[in-house]
């Protein structure tokens, strides 16, 4: 094990000065949320699988605590500390370390401690220029670092929403898809199910009675299934609502008497979620996709069109970019534009990333949706990138 | 004459009386020497062997380490606590005691579910309605991980358990719980389920070899020996 964190001290602290001074000068204003967050807050935002590399810990008054594995949930807390209507627009920034173990061993690239320096910007109602805005400035950011080479990699959550909008699907599968695409081989499963038309496990006695419940009023099958629990002796625990476990039963019963997902829907879906080119060629394949299906995907394909003429025009290479649907499926509190920086030949090397999550400052506490975007640049690698160049 | 070989056997709970009896029959009758309530100990009839008197979970670690040779503790807690299970232990034999399976187990009342394809389902519901994940309780961190992620679900955070996991739902500090079960019995009296396809592990006692500990002069022969008569008194 390491004794000393950050070998490249002197370094690192240089170009932290470097990407500081251009978010500054931005408009963005330094922060330093705590280190240690609460980690029930943090944990269900971000998921098990980042839980299972996260640093938790519970200190001498029995509290659970983490080390931060990433800035933006402290950042967006932080915001909300000093926003608790969450109605202004604020602009920040950091450098620091954040913690999240390496199952393979902490190494030179996937360091347990790490630094992070980013930006996040809040409440911005111009969704659009908040997005070129934060792509911008972090382009700005790592060239003035010194970076030469670099490639920018796109996707839109947003547009993928806007597909399931437009295609004709029961309201039902429209959440369930919407829920499964993080969940990308979970995904592949639930669609070809839905395109086979197999009805879920329609055997047993729940099923029977599931069954008799079809196209009743909710209030009525909740009726029947208090009934049904309480002659079988089911007290109801589990914070699950009555309510809740009836939707599903009645969710089920449709499911049994539907027709299957249309083999073109499905289709439409898988085409949509292969497309991965350059942007401009990526948006008229999409636009292909979209007109073959006989649907309008609205603003979405028009909003991500103009989004990338306001980059380029503004000095981003586009024409060397990438855009691929499937990008951003990993971390689920995105919910439009995600976008990362790659050096390298092949294109492995991340060393920023970033995007628009209008959802999370609600779930951390905040009365209302807030827009919401940011970027965070990963030190160790941009300095290594910049080493390798020269 | 020095110890050439240590053997940790469980000191407490429900693994310390079958291990007796079992070593006991095997003519390796366990016993402490000095204080009785010490911790060491040595086996009747082979000299060479100490026995280490420790709790199940603790035998995992000395295991890794290779600070004892061999050890009795439960599948359950070497798949659990050993992040690569065949780089550190030898599976030497079942024991037939101290079985448990672990389990998924849901609430009774939800009869929606049958099967771990329907947890995600009702996480995604679960979200919308109270804008946060579903909760497991477990003492078995990794075991969950590993079996959630296999079975493709996502959507559910841990909450660690060290106690009383089957009262967490009706407490409603978690949603759902991984645990161990024997009979039911206190699955049922709570209320709980298991889901079809929710069989974690069937585990059971086994008997171990540490692959890091020194295992020149004597200790294979005292291995071999231990583990011949254990065997034919299982």
């Amino acid at each position: 094990m390491a004794a000393e964190s950050a070998r490249k001290f002197e370094a690192l602290e240089a170009q932290a000065a470097t990407l500081l001074d251009v978010f500054r000068r931005g408009g963005y204003e330094q922060v330093a949320p705590s280190i240690i967050q609460p980690a029930d807050v943090l944990l269900d935002r971000i998921g098990e699988a980042i839980r299972g590399r996260t640093y938790v810990f519970t200190d001498l008054s029995g509290e659970e605590l983490c080390l931060r594995p990433d800035l933006t949930v402290p950042v967006s807390r932080l915001y909300l500390e000093r926003h608790p209507p969450a109605d202004a627009p604020a602009r920040y920034c950091y450098n620091g370390p954040a913690f999240r173990f390496q199952p393979k061993g902490s190494g030179g690239t996937h360091p347990r401690e790490f630094r992070q320096a980013g930006i996040e910007c809040f409440g911005v109602a111009d969704r659009d220029s908040a997005d070129a805005e934060v792509v911008l400035l972090v382009a700005d950011a790592v060239r003035s670092a010194g970076l030469r080479e670099f490639r920018f990699r796109f996707g839109d959550i947003a547009l993928f929403y806007a597909l399931l909008d437009a295609l004709s699907l029961p309201e039902r599968w429209r959440l369930k898809l919407r829920h499964y695409f993080w969940r990308p081989p979970a995904f592949h499963a639930l669609l070809s199910r839905l395109a086979k038309g197999e009805a879920p496990d329609s055997d047993g006695p729940v099923a029977e009675f599931a069954a008799t419940l079809a196209d009743m009023d909710p209030a009525r099958a909740e009726e029947l299934v208090a009934n049904y629990l309480e002659t079988h002796g089911l007290p109801l625990s589990g914070n699950r609502a009555l309510g809740e476990i009836t939707e599903r039963l009645l969710d089920h019963a449709a499911d049994l008497r539907s027709e299957p997902l249309p083999r073109e829907v499905a289709t439409v879906i898988d085409y949509y979620l292969a497309v991965e080119a350059s942007p401009r060629e990526a948006i008229d394949r999409i636009a292909m996709i979209a007109k073959g299906a006989g649907i309008d995907l609205g603003p979405a394909l028009y909003v991500l069109s103009r989004r990338f003429d306001l980059l380029q025009e503004r000095g981003i290479d586009i024409g060397g970019a990438s855009f691929a649907s499937e990008f951003g499926r990993d971390l689920e509190y995105y919910s439009g534009l995600v976008f990362q920086i790659e050096t390298g030949g092949d294109g492995t090397s991340s060393i920023a990333g970033g995007g628009r999550y209008d959802g999370l400052l609600r779930s951390v506490g905040a009365p209302a949706e807030v827009p919401a975007v940011g970027s965070a640049i990963h030190t160790e690698r941009l300095l290594a990138a910049i080493e390798g160049e020269s | 004459m020095a110890a050439t070989l240590t053997i940790a056997v469980p000191s407490k709970g429900r693994l310390k009386d079958a291990a007796g009896a079992l070593f006991e029959r095997a003519g390796l009758a366990l016993r402490k020497t000095g204080h009785e309530r010490g911790y060491s100990g040595v086996m009747h009839g082979l000299d060479g062997v100490e026995v280490a008197f420790l709790s199940a979970a603790e035998i995992v670690h000395q295991l890794e380490s290779g600070r004892v040779h061999m050890g009795v503790t439960g599948e359950d807690l070497i798949r659990e606590t050993l992040p690569d299970v065949e780089e550190s232990v030898e599976f030497l034999a079942p024991l037939g005691f101290g079985r448990a399976d672990v389990v998924v187990a849901v609430p009774d009342c939800w009869i929606d579910i049958a099967r771990m394809a329907d947890l995600e389902d009702v996480a995604e519901q679960f979200a919308r309605a109270h804008g946060r994940r579903l909760r497991v309780a477990t003492k078995y961190l990794n075991l969950t991980r590993r079996f959630f992620a296999k079975a493709g679900v996502a959507g559910y955070r841990i909450v660690e358990s060290v106690g009383a996991t089957e009262g967490t739902p009706a407490a409603g500090t978690a949603e759902l719980i991984v645990d161990i079960t024997t009979t039911g019995t206190t699955l049922r009296a709570n209320y709980l389920k298991v889901l079809e396809d929710g069989l974690i592990l069937k585990s059971q006692a086994h008997l171990f070899a540490a692959r890091g500990a020194d295992w020149n002069g004597n200790a294979p022969g005292l291995r071999d020996a231990i583990l011949d008569r254990l065997s034919k008194a299982v």
